[in-house]
């Protein structure tokens, strides 16, 4: 997250991922360090930090 | 006899420098001579991880030398990361597990672990392979890669597929295990990132 809204704030950036739940996969998406997209669309993504 | 005693640690301590010794001279002992392309890959690895926060992968660092990928070269050089952690602190920090595995193996992993954490039945090839989102030749494949890196252990007195998690990965951080977090960019480059 640190980068993609970084060093690749201005780049397309593809992240597969997996819950750590279970063995489901997850991808997201950001474009120019925003969320394009999240497969599947109930992922939830924690944005922030300090 | 105090000169029996003194004789008897001298003896001691020789014993222990000749175990030491030894010991130390198996540890230095290289693991198995790799390829010159296997060693490209650990070339290409040490050079990548740190960067960007980068825990790249096997699979990956092949996928970016445009290497054919298959089982035997990956458990070849993930044997040799396994066995030289002095290569790069990243292999000390994150652990080699994290590094040699693909995606496929560390979930096919988890499919396996979280069974036995939760106290279900361990599931077959096809429940893992539906699990998964693979084949179920892709689940024996990786079944076989995690059995030789002695994550799993073959035991048909526990049901399913066949095999048993090694104790010490059932204790390891649950839900923080056999994580990946693949990062492609619109210019090509992939790196596995913690």
């Amino acid at each position: 997250m640190l980068l993609v809204s970084s060093k690749f704030a201005n780049e397309k950036v593809t992240i597969d991922d997996s819950s750590p739940e279970s063995t489901a996969r997850i991808r997201v998406v950001f474009d120019k360090g925003k969320l394009a997209s999240a497969d599947p669309p109930t992922t939830v993504l924690f944005m922030g930090g300090g | 006899m105090p000169l029996m005693r003194v004789s008897q640690r001298a003896l001691l301590g020789s014993l222990c420098v000749v175990l030491l010794l030894a010991a130390s001279g198996k540890a230095s002992q290289p693991a198995e001579k790799l390829k010159p392309e296997e060693q490209k890959v650990i070339d290409y690895l040490v050079n990548d991880w740190g960067k960007d926060y980068s825990v790249t992968s096997v699979d990956v660092a092949m996928d970016a030398l445009k290497m054919k990928q298959s089982d035997e070269a990956r458990f070849r050089i993930g044997s040799y990361i396994k066995a030289h952690p002095e290569l790069h602190e990243v292999i000390r920090r994150w652990g080699w597990v994290t590094l040699v595995l693909t995606p496929d193996e560390k979930l096919i992993a988890r499919a396996l672990i979280n069974a036995a954490r939760d106290g279900k039945p361990a599931p077959g090839v096809a429940e893992i392979a539906r699990a998964v989102g693979v084949s179920e030749s892709r689940v024996k494949r990786g079944l076989l890669m995690l059995e030789q890196y002695e994550i799993l252990k073959k035991d048909s007195t526990v049901g399913g597929a066949g095999y048993k998690v090694m104790p010490r990965y059932l204790k390891w951080e649950p839900r923080l295990d056999f994580l990946f977090h693949k990062v492609r960019l619109a210019s090509g480059r992939q790196f596995n990132t913690n």
